[in-house]
């Protein structure tokens, strides 16, 4: 049943009111916010919820587990994850940049600091992988490793990959954002919203970081 | 332009977050007691969390109906998930009782 059957008539056809009509048709903000944007923020929710229940987990095994290996030392784990972190830092300040340029109007701007924004997560993909390659040489398996408790690796090849999945699909989804607003087929919005979802990956990697190779 | 800052606000919030993570790594590289360490790893954790959400993020200046949604429902899943699991996790090696 469509909106012009629920109100008024002309002609023997029912017709509806401009702007009822355009919250029917998808253009309204019922909540406020445009519904790209809230479609991002519910899709961040439910994504968070994912990794907390991942973290937590984690966390659960960690404590049940008398013989819990900690690999990461000072030198060179938690310093290679620490400038993994200062480049997701710095792309989430790119990122802002590139938002607040879109805003502006600023198009080649915008573009170019989510090409920075990008260099940035591929860093962090390039150093990660080195990291995974050194563990799986030292004999970290999903279900085996040298030192202990065998559910170590499951977690944090699980947790991290899920991790680094998201960073890539982040980086390519960038690429197409900095391409189409570039040419002027997005606005502003667009990149604010592929913005929040680069916070995103920043955010849960602070958690990551905290968990696996500090505590 | 809601809730945008000046380009020195956002740099300052990145000084801020990497002052926090040197703070982090300086406390795993304390020898504190154990429940000391977690402690302020987790409120340095959180703080750089609320940071991210709420200027890089710009939830602070979104709609409240966007503000509890997010924060009521990832806060309360991760309560919720921790007082139901890990007290019972910290019963030492309960992992062992499933070979």
């Amino acid at each position: 049943m469509g909106s012009q059957e629920l109100t008024g008539t002309s002609g023997g056809h029912l017709e509806a009111p401009a702007a009822q009509e355009s919250v029917w048709s998808g253009g309204g903000s019922p909540y406020a916010i445009g519904s790209k944007k809230l479609g991002m923020w519910l899709f961040i929710v439910s994504d968070a919820i994912t990794f907390s229940a991942l973290l937590i987990a984690y966390s659960y095994v960690r404590v049940a587990s008398e013989d819990w290996p900690t690999p990461f030392h000072f030198y060179p784990s938690v310093v290679k994850a620490t400038v993994m972190t200062l480049f997701l830092l710095t792309s989430s300040v790119t990122m802002v940049m590139a938002v607040r340029a879109a805003k502006l109007g600023a198009r080649k701007s915008a573009a170019k600091w989510i090409g920075a924004t990008m260099l940035g997560g591929l860093a962090f993909i390039i150093l990660h992988a080195i990291e995974w390659a050194e563990l799986i040489h030292e004999g970290v398996r999903l279900f085996q490793n040298p030192w202990g408790s065998p559910l170590f690796g499951a977690s944090f090849f699980t947790l991290t990959g899920l991790h680094m999945t998201h960073v890539a699909i982040g980086v390519v989804y960038l690429g197409v954002i900095a391409a189409l607003f570039g040419s002027g087929r997005l606005d502003s919005e667009d990149v604010e919203i592929s913005g929040l979802y680069w916070h995103f990956v920043d955010l849960v990697w602070v958690f990551i970081f905290t968990v696996f190779y500090l505590i | 332009m809601g809730g945008t800052m000046s380009y020195k606000g956002y740099w300052s919030i990145w000084g801020i977050l990497l002052l926090l993570t040197m703070t982090m790594i300086a406390i795993e590289a304390l020898t504190l007691p154990a429940a000391v360490a977690i402690l302020l790893l987790a409120a340095a954790m959180m703080t750089k969390a609320t940071l991210i959400t709420g200027w890089f993020m710009h939830l602070r200046s979104e709609t409240r109906f966007i503000m509890w949604c997010v924060v009521l429902a990832t806060l309360l899943t991760a309560a919720f998930l921790v007082f139901l699991l890990v007290p019972d996790g910290m019963d030492a090696n309960r992992l062992a009782e499933y070979p």
